[in-house]
Order: C-alpha cells, then structure tokens, then sequence
C-alpha cells in the first residue's frame, strides 16, 4: 500500500515524540506532530552535557540531533501550543486540536526561551504588560505565545501518545525545604546551572558549591506517597553530575543518600568504582532540611554504623526526583479510550510489546508508557514506529 | 562555505536478503519481522534446535506471553520467506552493505548467501557464582537457574515446602535489574509453597525495571525478609549457616537455611567474539556487540547493515529485546528498501592515478567501509559514512571527501586568518556533530564570542589533517583549535582519537619549529554545550592573548 496519503499524528514533542515523528517520516508518512508547549525537546532539550574527560552516555547530545532531523523535515507538520480537544473514529481517527492552556512557568521576564537554534520559535512573549515596560529587551522575532496554537481538526490514520513526564514536584517533601531554602534544588534545577554556568554555583549567591550532597528517590520508591516504582534515571543523571562537579572541582565534596544505586551505563562496575571514590555514599534517605545562617543547610540523616542521628552540614543539597506520570495522562487516557497502568502510567498491549495499546490505531512512546532514559526513550519510539507502520500496512 | 549537498547522484541495485545469526526467541521475532516487511531471511543457529530449547531464565516473568512465542517459531517454521539452518554457523562475511557474501557451514557442507543486511541475535549465558560466596555445589546449595527448573515442576515445587530458604543476591557481583526479576519471581513463587521461609541477602536492589518495585513490596507484605547489605554475610558448612552483624540491632543475626539459591551473572555468549571478528564489528564492555556510545543506540554496530539485537548488544530480558528487534526492522526497511538504492557518487572519491593499493584505509575505516578491486581501493557509498579519516590518513592523498575536499579546505583555512584587525586570530576546527552545533548555540544565544575565532566545520575530527593544522599557522593563525567529540561519542568510533593522535604530532612540530605549543590545542564538546563552547574558546583567546600574536604573521 502507498504512504502517500497516510497520515500520523504525534502528541507530544519531546524525544520520544520527535524519534517517532522522524522515524515515520522516512517512509515518505505525513506526520502532524503536536506539542502542548511553545517549544519542541521537551524535558530532555534541556539536560546537560555530562561528559567529563569523557562521554558518560547521558544522551543529551542525541536530542538536539533528533530535533534538527525533525525541523528540517519537511514531511512533519509542527504544531506548537496545541493540544488535543477530543476525537472522533469515523474510519480514520478525526482529532480536534484547540489552542493550549499551557502557561510556561519560567516567565520571570514575560519571555520564555527556548534551548536549541532550532526550537523555533526561540522567544515567546507569555507576559506582554511586563515585556512593555522594557522593549528593548524583546529579542528579534519574538512570537507572542498568544498568536500561537493551532484550533481545528485533522483526520490521521493513527496516533502515536508521546506526551512524556512530570518531574516530581518536590515541594510535596515538605521537610526538604525545596523553594523556601534557595539552596535546595532538584536534578533538573542543577542541569540547567551546569548547561547555563558550565560549573555549580549556589542559588543563594552564586559561589561555588564545596559540599554538596545528593538525595536520591525523592518521589520514587515510597510508599507514603503511593509511587510503587523506581524512576531508572535519577541514579545515572546524580552519579553522572556529581563525577561532572568533581572533574570541575576535585575539592569538591560529595554525598549521595541512596536506598540502592542502580547502573549506569554498559560498564556499570567501572563506573561505580570510580565513583566510589570520588564520593561518600550514604545507604540512608535523610529525614529533614534545615536553613543556617549562611544559607548553608543542615541535614539530618541515620548515621549506617550505630543507627543514631546526625546533624551535617552541606552548601547545597540536590533532590534526585524522579518521573511521574504525565499531567495529561487521564485526561488522554478518556479523549482516547486507552487504560492506564496502576502507577498512572499508559498501559500497553503486553510486556513484549509496550508501544501498541488494546485500542486500534493508538499507539505509546516513550515516558508515557513508565520511566525512560533518553536512549530507552527513543528506542521505544522506534519500537513505536515499526508498530504503526505494520498498523499502516506500509510495504 | 562549499556545497554540502550531494547532487551527483546514481542509482545502484543492492541484495536485499537478510540473514539473522541466532535462532534463538530474539532471533526468530528479527525473522518474523523482517520477512512480514517482505524480504526473504536466512535464520542460522548452531544448535538443532530453535529458540524453544534455551533456558528459562531469558522467559522470566513472561508466562502469559508464552504461547505467543510458540506460535510465532510454528510460524516462522513455515513461513516461504523465512529459510531455517540450524547446526549452521558463519565461517565468513566479505563485502559490505547491499553486497555481503556470508558463507555459512552446514556440517560438511558451505553455504553462499548474498545479503544486504545482517542481523546478530546471540544469546547471553548464565554463570554460577557460588565460588564468590564460598559456596561448593552441593545438595543444599542451588544456582538460580536450577531454583528456575525446580519451580517450573509442579513435582519439584511440593518438594520445597516448609523450606527455608535463603537467596544470594547482589553481593556477588554488581547485578542488574533482570538478575534481580529472577530473585523476585523464584521468592513470589516460594510464597505460593506452604510453610515456605524465605530470606534474601542482598547488595544494592537492582529494582530499576518496570514492576520490580512493586514485587519486592508485594514479597515483603507476604513474609519475605531482606536483609540489605554492603558486604556479603558469612556463610559456614558450605551454606548450613548464615550469619551478620546487624548495627542498627546491635547483634548477630543468624539462620540455617534448608537450601541456598546462588545469584547468576549474565554474560555475553561465547559466540560473540568469533563474530566479531568475522563481521569486523566493535567489542564493547564484557564482551557484548556494541559500544557503549550513543550514537549506536539502540541497534546499530559501527557498520551499515549490520545490526545487534538484545543480549548480543547488552544484557537484556525479552521485553527490551523486542523493542530492538521492531527497532531493526525499521532501520532494514529504511536501508534495503525495494533494492534500488539512490547513493552520492562523491561522498569518497578514490583517485586510481595516487592510490597504491596500500590499505592503510581498508584498515582505518571505522565503518568498515572499503575494499579494494584491481587497481585501486574502493569505498562503498551506502556503507560510507563521510567521516573522511582516510582521506586524513591515506600516505598518497588519494582521497577525496565530498563537499571536505582538501583544496575547499586550504581555501576555508586562508580566508579564515584573513582581514584581522589585530585581535588573535583562531581557526577552530569543529566536528559538525559537536563543537560546530555547539558553537551556532553559542552564536545564535549571543553568548560572548572572541571577535578573531573562526569555526570550520568538519564531517568528524577524523578529517582534520595534520597539514590543515601546520598550513593554519603557516597561514598566520594565532591560535588552532581541533574541536571534536568527547572520548566515547564518535559518530565514526575513533574520529577524535585519529584528531588527538594528529594534534600530538603536531605539538612536536610545533616545538621544533619554535612555536609555542599552547596556540594548538585539542578539545572535547558535545552538540548541547553552547555555554561550554563559549568559555573554552573566551579562555583559548585569552591564552593566545598572553602570548602575543603569531610571530609567523
């Protein structure tokens, strides 16, 4: 059967979605690829590179490529501020997109930018009273978010649900302090210091962290807040950017509280040993955080050898979140008539085959479908992909 | 800048049989998938059977998926498309993408197959690791695997109740989640015997797997008791006790177990290594298919057309080798498609009048991509990637890059010390792939740039010669830069080693020419470091200011 009247659409434009978007498109499949935010990449865009000396296979690096495939293909339409309003199985699946709610929230300035050359549009105005009062500040080609979004219906012959995670929110563990103490900050928080200032500096004032300790599992892996799974990327994104901090700075000091380090990496035995002795690790998930004086925090954790208290002291301290289900899942989950799994996440036909769903023509890829690293991500995109284009009858 | 594009183009007729080398259940789903995109596959495995006859341990968990893989072997057993060997091996693979020539032994007989592409299945295998825990066989002592046999007999099963029985998980060896599924499912399994006491000492929990979190709290809620572990307990009378310290309690924490089930470690199949020899592919970490660099994720080796599927490429249940196997289909769809492939004709030019047959590019192609004919070598256009490390490394300059030929490179190198106002003048070659993404970032965010700093953009760091290097300074280049990918993330495995190595005979050069040897300097970057890109190349400025400008001027 000819590709050439057959169409796919895409939710969600972060690497599982852009992988698939661009892996259908090589076998001449119209794509629409729809994304919720201003900006395609996703959470993934934003990552650091965490070479040190070496490539450690973060995978960052793969998702500006997998962006430019995607932008320079003129088969994948892109939809940027758009999200899905309903849809209608009439033979094809008819899809209505509306203009989306999303409100960026990193507006501190009214513009929003994005991480890559190619994240087109790269400025968007989200405050326009606060832009006025500085003009000069609104970079050339600026778009207001409020002129984007695409309302309308478009008929597809399937639908690939890429619409990824949510970091956890990690003002749900109060007793850290995350947002009262500036101090305290997430994974996420410290990709973008290390891709913004190439080194670690503190929140509060900019100086260079010297103590830091890592907190894993914050929001994986506990059973108070119900969230029965290990997020799988937390342990790699923490060792890989502590070894980053220690190769910048080897004064650096480093803990890692864990309940129980998952691999990293192919040569998972090397890499640990290495890491072994460039940090303390700390078989024990601290209680609570409190602020100093000077900004500092102090911890207070289970010491392993007597089972009592300590109170330390750390510069900064990084909370590991992990991958929750994504905001939209349940309501994707009615719009496409697809289950989701006990954990929230989107369920897929068996274990062998993750990326087709028990409802016809709809399909998952990536985080949508549980925890993902970014090379798993785009595999499953792919696995995604080929299912789809059977789903098609593509020969 | 010189045209990218390759606009000459021809059109060539490529093999489009596909042989899949292990028949094991990975193997067969590549089969199937393969010949439902409709080429016609060769399925070698050097048993008598197929996939059915491995172990249990690759089928943990997957009872419910189990009849579906039984009809899909009876399926591919009677597919027209699918052409089963079995007792079958590789003997050798010459060629290259859309042109293999796999010889393949059947007993005495040597079978010749002409495929484009080449799918390697293998299987992992699972080792004891009783001598790591001090453990003899014994009566008393089981590997998982057996532990595995045991709960698939329902005979056997009854045997095991009112046992107590401890498991050695962790302490033996890193592991990994699917060494751990095991554990969970054998200890689930256990809970269903009556009078059943497990116990599991364990290392770090591997839990990082879909559902595994929730077996180890579903196996607590039933009784199981983990004992967590930074070293491994002792254990007396080859396993009758096992005992340790329990600081928080204060105390010895001792049990004799009726049976001890020991932790496998999942290595790569023997097979690998022969393999990769014959298909002249990377060896990555202990002994699996791939190395461990993004750019080959999920499926690819560092040659066109030739493709690694699940545990050949790292340990791997079914679940991820499925993602794989659909992963391959795809790439082979893409890369045989209906045998008439469009290539570049001037992606490599090799000139018959300068090339001595020498080899030296035969043996430096990463992609192994060359052979050679009569009178000259030649460079496949499919299996070509264009990195050009043997244009840099041919003796005879006998080859070209399209679109990187030398002469467009001596002119970018000319005209990029040109017009300086007395800011240092620094060339920095980029590796497309990293540090010339890098530096547009760097450009476009507007972040601080030295006004005297020129990017050349090359395929891979492989292509920048040591003349491009000698000629820029020659030129009055204040400062070179040779900007490539970090260690580990060539798209083309060793482009940035070939630069380093060129960087370092240069340093010599430079020193017997008087030079300071700081002008040259060799770094590594990835595509997303704009802010990175900025500050190595503000900080080469300032290098290049104290030392003043190019006495070569």
């Amino acid at each position: 059967m000819s590709t050439k009247n057959k169409k796919v659409m895409v939710v969600g434009g972060g690497i599982a979605g852009l992988t698939a978007a661009w892996e259908l498109s090589r076998f001449n499949i119209n794509v629409e690829l729809i994304e919720k935010t201003p900006f395609l990449g996703g959470y993934a865009i934003r990552y650091c590179c965490k070479a040190t000396d070496e490539c450690r296979q973060c995978g960052a690096c793969t998702v500006e490529a997998m962006l430019k495939n995607v932008v320079d293909e003129p088969k994948i339409k892109v939809h940027l501020a758009t999200e899905v309003e309903k849809i209608n199985n009439n033979g094809r699946i008819s899809v209505n997109l509306k203009k989306s709610s999303y409100q960026p929230d990193l507006a501190t300035e009214g513009i929003v930018r994005g991480y890559s050359k190619n994240n087109t549009p790269l400025h968007v105005i989200v405050d326009k009273k606060k832009c006025e009062e500085n003009p000069d500040a609104i970079p050339e080609g600026a778009v207001e978010l409020d002129a984007m979004g695409f309302s309308g219906k478009l008929d597809v012959d399937a639908v690939i649900l890429a619409s990824g995670f949510q970091p956890f929110d990690a003002e749900q563990k109060g007793t850290y302090g995350y947002k009262k103490f500036p101090n305290v900050v997430t994974g996420m928080d410290l990709e973008r210091i290390i891709r913004e200032n190439v080194t670690v500096v503190r929140p509060s004032d900019g100086k260079t962290a010297q103590k830091i300790a890592f907190i894993q599992c914050v929001g994986s892996r506990d059973e108070r807040l119900g969230n029965l799974w290990c997020s799988q990327v937390c342990c790699p994104y923490a060792l890989r950017m502590a070894e980053i901090i220690k190769h910048k700075n080897a004064d650096a000091e480093i803990s890692v509280f864990y309940m129980d380090i998952q691999n990293v990496g192919k040569d998972y035995a090397g890499f640990y040993e290495k890491c072994k002795m460039d940090f303390r690790f700390v078989r024990n998930i601290p209680v609570d955080v409190f602020p100093m004086e000077n900004d500092s925090l102090s911890m207070r954790y289970m010491n392993e050898e007597d089972g009592l208290c300590i109170n330390e002291e750390f510069d900064l301290v990084v909370l590991s979140v992990g991958i929750m289900p994504g905001p939209d899942n349940s309501n994707l989950s009615d719009i496409f008539d697809v289950g989701l799994n006990e954990d929230g996440f989107f369920a897929g036909v068996d274990k062998l085959n993750s990326s087709s769903t028990l409802k016809d023509g709809v399909f998952l890829a990536g985080t949508v479908a549980g925890p993902k690293n970014i090379a798993a991500s785009m595999a499953h995109a792919g696995q995604a992909a080929s299912e789809v284009i059977k789903h098609l009858g593509v020969s | 800048m010189t045209d990218m594009k390759h606009t000459d183009m021809e059109e060539i007729n490529i093999a489009t049989d596909v042989l899949v080398l292990g028949g094991g259940l990975t193997g067969i789903k590549a089969a199937s998938e393969i010949a439902g995109s409709g080429y016609k596959v060769i399925l070698v495995e050097k048993d008598a059977e197929l996939g059915s006859q491995k172990g249990p341990e690759s089928l943990i968990g997957l009872e419910e998926e189990y009849k579906g893989l039984q009809d899909l072997e009876d399926k591919i057993k009677t597919d027209s498309n699918v052409q089963i060997l079995t007792h079958a091996s590789l003997v050798s693979a010459a060629g290259v993408t859309g042109d293999f020539t796999a010889r393949l032994s059947k007993g005495e007989e040597v079978i010749e197959h002409n495929v484009g592409a080449i799918v390697v299945a293998t299987d992992f295998a699972a080792a004891a690791l009783n001598e790591k825990y001090g453990l003899s066989p014994a009566d008393n002592v089981l590997t998982q695997s057996r532990m595995d046999e045991l709960l698939a007999s329902e005979a056997d099963k009854q045997k095991l109740a009112n046992k107590t029985i401890a498991f050695l998980v962790g302490l033996g060896q890193e592991g990994n989640p699917l060494v751990l599924e095991r554990v969970l499912r054998s200890v689930l399994a256990l809970q269903e015997i009556d009078g059943c006491d497990v116990y599991i000492y364990t290392g770090d929990l591997k839990v990082a797997s879909n559902g595994l979190e929730r077996m180890y709290k579903e196996s607590r809620e039933k009784g199981a008791v983990y004992f967590k572990l930074t070293e491994k307990p002792e254990i007396a009378d080859n396993g009758k006790t096992i005992s340790f310290f329990d600081p928080v309690a204060r105390r010895d924490i001792e049990i004799s177990p009726d049976l001890i089930v020991v932790e496998e470690e999942m290595r790569a199949d023997d097979l690998n290594e022969e393999l990769a020899e014959i298909l002249r592919i990377n060896v990555g970490p202990l002994g699996f298919l791939q190395k461990d660099n993004v750019h080959f994720f999920p499926v690819r080796s560092n040659r066109e057309g030739i493709f690694v599927a699940g545990s050949t490429r790292e340990i791997s249940g079914l679940p991820s080798a499925w993602t794989d196997v659909e992963n391959i289909a795809v790439e082979v769809r893409d890369l045989l498609g209906d045998g008439k492939k469009s290539v570049a004709k001037n992606k490599a030019v090799v000139d018959e009048d300068k090339c001595v047959i020498c080899l030296t590019c035969y043996r430096c192609c990463p992609h192994g991509a060359i052979y050679w004919g009569d009178k000259k070598a030649i460079i496949s256009p499919l299996a070509c990637q264009g990195c050009g490390i043997c244009a840099s490394e041919c003796p005879m300059d006998a080859i070209q890059i399209g679109g990187f030929r030398d002469e467009d490179m001596t002119e970018e190198v000319k005209s990029g010390v040109a017009s300086g106002n007395g800011t240092p003048r620094i060339l920095a070659f980029c590796c497309q792939n990293s540090a010339f993404e890098a530096g547009e970032m760097a450009d476009i965010f507007k972040m601080q740039l030295p006004e005297g700093l020129r990017m050349i953009k090359v395929p891979c760091a492989g292509k920048i010669d040591l003349d491009y290097i000698l000629n820029a300074f020659v030129a009055g280049a204040d400062g070179v830069m040779v900007m490539a990918c970090h260690p580990g993330n060539c798209k083309s495995d060793k482009g940035n080693t070939f630069a380093q190595w060129r960087v370092n005979d240069a340093y010599r050069m430079l020193e017997e020419a008087g030079l300071e040897k700081d002008r040259l300097c060799f770094v590594g970057t990835a595509s997303n470091m704009g802010s990175g890109f900025s500050s190595i190349v503000v900080n080469m400025e300032k290098r290049i200011n104290e030392l003043g400008l190019s006495p070569l001027k």
